[in-house]
């Protein structure tokens, strides 16, 4: 609240609409005069009201929790909404997040990307019984510092920085990335989920999965929620490796399958 | 012309819309979703603080039961709910919170033996249960009389609604990300689906279904300043005026939030409160116990933002360059309890505020958080006047919170309205009026008449500029249907509005033309929808010349249970009028289990009606009977005001706890 | 339908290239230490090299002692550079993509694996010469006959590169080894994680100084032999 003249930002946004034939990707530059508090969303959205309608990008909640506006905020990624312009320099540059379908400028479809991932691994409880038996009765007591160890890596709001961050996914497009390993870490911590190591080998135990993780911790580094990622990776590793060198995986559980499959 | 055919449609994938689809999947039915944004993005993620459930598990919720829940959240609604539709509700929110723990939320548990709590400003030592170790434990919330607000951390949405996505993606629901709907399609009374416009392409489908459902939550952002996401426009409920058939409820019934941040309107959770947390003035001092010296801080939310304000008029409020504000105070809880509990509210607090809330008092403001008001249905979610439309959570009012909402109660209804609402979708879809009977020609005739509307704004040279009518309305909302109401603002405010919405038939897209992913455009049909909602929240509060719950008007401050027991009922039959009708529905004393009375906090300022004195001393009486016969309290409660039979069967059972104990006969292991 | 299950290979290769460059790492991390003896005078290396020789243990010289320790490290080598090459780009846009991302995003971890791209690739030609002559001519290690390689020989310009390339490569590789399987991560690894880069780095410097002290006395001994007694050299 200094009587200091305000800054005059440069944003400079990466631009391009797939939709409009012929038109490349280019840089647009726009001034905004800085303000308190003032953070990209509230930026972005007045370069759309009051310089160019057409300008794409995403916000849902702006305030950090819902994971819709990552993008690369001078060259790292990082949730736009909860950048403050104080922290960044006179000239900003915008650019969506890469690896992701680009729906233009800064909009990006990582929904279907982290739909294809939550499938692939499939992410959600495995039980025996799919539908809990009695409804009315009390539920199963967990531990309590389990839970709070559960909910830790539950935070994650699947805002795609930890893959646009990744070195590894960049060669291999296949690569479950972060977000996708920190997810079967949450589930195997999870007593409710009966799938044993050998079904989460079956899901991460290859160069796609755990062991494609190059550990360069671009993911550690960028994610917004602080998640614990490179532990978690590292954690993961070591039950795979041990796993798939314990000659066990014939064993899997296979919860999904069972009636399906035959006996090994 | 591409037509999806499906047997259930939702509109909206936040978690009542989750829950509706897996819970008509599961009865074997095809769904389809269709959403803005990923699911995982919903607003339901921005629920921090809890779900309300009588499970009384923690020593201060022990006891807990429907009952208690149940005159809480028709206290807090002020007697405006449909107390049927409240009681389907308490019966049923303890099951829906243990069947999302076998989806995989990771609830907070109890830890048995001691631990210390905050409570009124003092270290209290709470000695919880041994047999109660590990199961889910509850915070404190305002308006309720036990600890009842289960919570994962202060992300308990969050977790909820990753729950809820899992569980689709398990049961393979089909989700159409970024399609937006844009009409309902109807015929003959009968609701086959709705016109969508796909954000990234641009390209107009026709979704025809059995049933549709819409769950698109509320319309907050028809205010300037709120707590609602950026996507909570209220389109849903548009779509549905729009039909000119079904109509709206209460949609006057607008809450505003103790404590959103300032200036940014970024909501910190009712838990900081529960957990401890005190509100203060200009001069540190905790001013609430003077206004509610019983519930304090913890009143109803609607209570406590008017409080706040009137102690902002009083000159006590925090000067600051966004206007004046007040402190949230919950460095007495010690950085622990922040760190662990409160996680969201401290990176709210560093990421927007630049403060560290373990040292640091947040700069708060009451913000508009929350649409009581919504779609009006019937306690099976569908609408009362156009068959197979659904609505459900907070884009519907089917009606559990009449003129305010508890803190905990939303997410609560979320879920539990989704899994009701499904199994009567189910019961719709397998019975045979659900037949589709629309031809593709009158299907055509919706479709072409939203390309026809969008063609129109692309191509309209010297339009409006959406972006200045969208304003001019978030501005008069903001001023004139705030917190306090009074009629000459109100006026003000319809005659505005009802200008902006003729100037709004003449919007104009002049600066992005493309047919495909175009924000301007989006904002251009939004801004036409948007202003029709806020007109039916303006007349419906110009027309309420009472208070009641969040509808507080300085010229009429009374709660007047003789004229305005009863729920405004908004249509729009006719396009080229540009007010909404209106019309009430009429709220019987005589059907309720719980008559008009005092909250138990906030002014006792009641034009009473005779009727609740006559029905109290009827349900006394029964009661008393009862109970010399040694009937138990659900009995009681049967004889009271029956509801089990509106419950689909398989949710009619009674709930499990503690200290009612399932007898062994029952236990079939 | 039946399900493939995923071969036990992966888990293997990982380990193993992860094993095989700790083995290598730590081996480099002795070898320089054992090398920089010359530092303490030509005696200290000469009995340094009598010691490898087994000269301590068996009363007589064996430099097939060395040709099978440097053949075992040449097959690790081998086997090392054989799995790590599966990581490293193979097509020049794989390396562009990659580059482009290290460029852009300037994060110190990723650009660290660009450094073991680009030594790890250098060692394949500086590593396999130095092993290969190790290995066919063990008798040629002391303090004179060294000294004489490097400088008469031309080694000098190939040890001075093989010198930065190997220490980054190991330490660099040491500091990702443990974050890869979560060694040393304590009760709070982020802290870990900054301790273990401080003793990366200051392991770099270190042995940077010390080789480049090594290798500057070999040349010094190398350009002065003339003034040794010439039977040392030809012993």
């Amino acid at each position: 609240m200094s009587d200091t003249k305000p800054r005059k930002l440069k944003i400079n946004i990466l631009r391009y609409d797939p939709h409009i034939k012929g038109d490349e990707p280019h840089i647009d530059t726009f001034e905004i005069e800085e303000a308190p508090g003032m953070t990209l969303f509230i930026v972005l959205n007045d370069i759309r009201e009051h310089h160019d309608a057409s300008l794409k990008f995403d916000f849902v909640c702006r305030a950090g929790i819902c994971g819709s506006c990552g993008m690369l905020i001078n060259g790292k990624p990082g949730l736009a909404c909860s950048t403050l312009t104080s922290r960044l320099p006179d000239e900003i540059n915008l650019a969506p997040l890469p690896f992701f379908e680009l729906i233009g400028d800064l909009s990006i479809y990582n929904g279907k990307w982290m739909r294809g991932m939550n499938e692939r691994l499939e992410t959600w409880i495995h039980h025996k019984e799919k539908e809990l038996r009695d409804i009315d009765r009390i539920e199963e007591p967990m531990d309590p510092d389990l839970a709070e160890e559960i909910y830790e890596l539950d935070r994650c709001i699947e805002c795609g920085c930890c893959i646009a961050g990744c070195g590894t996914i960049q060669m291999n497009e296949n690569f479950v990335g972060a977000v996708g390993l920190n997810k079967i870490a949450r589930y195997r911590l999870d007593p409710r989920d009966e799938r044993t190591d050998a079904d989460y080998y079956e899901l991460i135990g290859d160069e796609n999965g755990v062991f494609g993780c190059m550990t360069l911790l671009g993911c550690e580094d960028v994610c917004p929620k602080k998640l614990p990622l490179q532990s978690k990776i590292a954690y993961m590793r070591r039950q795979m490796v041990k796993t798939g060198l314990n000659n066990n995986i014939r064993k899997c559980n296979c919860l999904q399958h069972e009636e399906k499959m035959p006996e090994h | 012309m591409n037509i999806i055919y499906t047997d259930v449609l939702v509109v909206g994938g936040g978690l009542a819309g989750l829950r509706v689809a897996t819970g008509v999947q599961e009865r074997g039915h095809h769904t389809i979703v269709l959403t803005l944004v990923p699911p995982k993005r919903s607003h339901s993620a921005a629920a921090q603080g809890g779900m309300q459930a009588s499970l009384g598990n923690c020593a201060m919720g022990w006891g807990d039961n429907e009952d208690i829940h149940f005159e809480d959240t028709v206290k807090g609604s002020d007697w405006g709910a449909d107390q049927q539709v409240v009681r389907m509700f308490v019966n049923t929110a303890p099951k829906a919170i243990r069947q999302l723990t076998h989806y995989g939320v990771p609830w907070n548990r109890v830890r048995k033996g001691k631990h210390e709590s905050i409570i009124n400003a003092e270290k209290v030592v709470i000695e919880e249960k041994e047999e109660a170790h590990g199961l889910i434990t509850a915070r404190d919330f305002g308006g309720t009389k036990k600890w009842r607000t289960c919570y994962t951390s202060d992300g308990t949405g969050h977790s909820m609604l990753y729950a809820m996505d899992n569980k689709a993606h398990e049961d393979r629901v089909e989700i159409h990300e970024r399609m937006e709907a844009l009409s309902l399609i109807h015929h003959h009374g009968r609701c086959y689906g709705v016109v969508a416009r796909n954000l990234m392409s641009g390209e107009i489908v026709a979704y025809i279904a059995k049933a549709t459902t819409i769950a698109t939550g509320g319309y907050g952002r028809i205010y300037e300043v709120s707590t609602n996401a950026i996507i909570c426009q209220g389109t849903g409920q548009a779509i549905a005026l729009e039909s000119g058939i079904a109509t709206l409820g209460n949609m006057e019934a607008v809450q505003f939030h103790p404590t959103a941040i300032v200036p940014v309107g970024i909501l910190t959770t009712e838990g900081c409160r529960g957990d401890g947390g005190l509100l203060r003035d200009v001069d540190g001092y905790r001013f609430m116990p003077d206004y509610e010296p019983e519930k304090k801080e913890l009143a109803s939310r609607d209570v406590v933002s008017r409080r706040m304000i009137e102690h902002i008029r009083k000159g006590k409020g925090v000067p600051s360059r966004y206007g004046d504000h007040l402190w949230l105070d919950i460095t007495i809880l010690g950085r622990k309890h922040i760190e662990k509990n409160l996680r969201e509210v401290k990176d709210i607090c560093e990421n927007f505020l630049g403060i560290d809330p373990a040292v640091d008092w947040i700069p708060v403001r009451p913000t508009q958080h929350y649409s009581m008001g919504g779609i009006r249905t019937k306690h099976t979610g569908e609408s009362q006047t156009l068959k197979g439309l659904y609505a459900c959570g907070e884009a519907a009012c089917w009606d559990m919170h009449g003129f305010n909402r508890l803190g905990g109660n939303s997410v609560s209804e979320t879920v539990v309205s989704g899994m009701l609402v499904a199994e009567y979708i189910s019961d719709f879809c397998d019975s045979p009026q659900s037949h589709i009977g629309i031809s593709t020609g009158a299907i055509e005739v919706f479709v072409e008449a939203e390309k026809e509307k969008i063609h129109r704004l692309l191509n309209n040279e010297g339009g409006e500029d959406a972006y200045v009518l969208r304003r001019a309305m978030e501005k008069i909302m903001m001023e004139k249907v705030g917190i306090f109401r009074n009629g000459k603002d109100l006026q003000d405010a319809v005659e505005q509005l009802e200008q902006l919405h003729i100037r709004s038939k003449n919007i104009g897209v002049f600066r992005s033309k493309s047919y495909a992913a175009n924000p301007a455009l989006v904002v251009a049909y939004r801004t036409q929808k948007m202003i029709k909602v806020a007109l039916t929240v303006a007349y419906g509060a110009l027309l309420r010349t009472e208070s009641r719950g969040a509808h507080a008007r300085e010229d009429y401050p009374m709660r007047d249970d003789i004229n305005w027991l009863k729920r405004t009922i908004t249509s729009w039959p006719d396009p080229e009028q540009t007010l909404p009708t209106v019309t009430y529905e009429p709220i019987d004393i005589m059907d309720m289990e719980l008559p008009p009375g005092w909250r138990g906090y906030g002014k006792k300022n009641i034009i009473e009606n005779p009727d609740s004195a006559i029905q109290q001393a009827k349900i006394d009486a029964i009661r008393n009977e009862l109970l010399k016969k040694g009937a138990d309290r659900f009995a009681i409660q049967k004889a009271l005001m029956p509801y089990e039979h509106l419950l689909p069967e398989r949710y009619r059972g009674r709930n499990e706890r503690l200290y009612e104990r399932f007898d062994e006969q029952k236990d079939d292991q | 339908m039946s399900k493939l299950h995923h071969s036990r290979v992966p888990a293997y290769l990982d380990f193993l290239q992860s094993m095989s460059g700790l083995i290598l790492a730590l081996f480099i991390v002795g070898h320089i230490l054992f090398e920089a003896s010359i530092l303490l005078g030509p005696d200290a290396m000469e009995k340094m090299t009598l010691f490898f020789e087994g000269y301590y243990f068996f009363g007589a010289r064996y430099p097939i002692i060395i040709t099978l320790l440097a053949a075992f490290i040449f097959a690790l080598f081998i086997l090392h550079a054989a799995l790590a090459i599966r990581k490293i780009p193979s097509t020049y846009l794989q390396y562009k993509t990659f580059k482009t991302h290290k460029d852009r995003f300037r994060h110190e971890d990723t650009s660290l694996w660009m450094v073991q791209v680009v030594t790890g690739f250098a060692m394949f030609f500086l590593g396999s010469v130095h092993l290969y002559f190790m290995m066919v001519n063990p008798s040629k290690i002391g303090p004179y006959l060294s000294a004489q390689r490097v400088v008469e020989g031309w080694m000098w310009p190939l040890y001075l590169l093989l010198l930065f390339c190997v220490v980054l490569h190991a330490f660099v590789g040491l500091y990702r080894l443990a974050l890869k399987w979560g060694w040393f991560e304590g009760k709070n690894y982020r802290t870990s994680r900054k301790i273990m880069k401080r003793l990366m780095r200051a392991g770099i410097a270190a042995y940077i100084v010390i080789g480049l002290a090594s290798l500057g006395t070999y040349i010094s001994i190398g350009l002065h032999l003339d003034e040794t007694p010439a039977v040392k050299v030809d012993k």
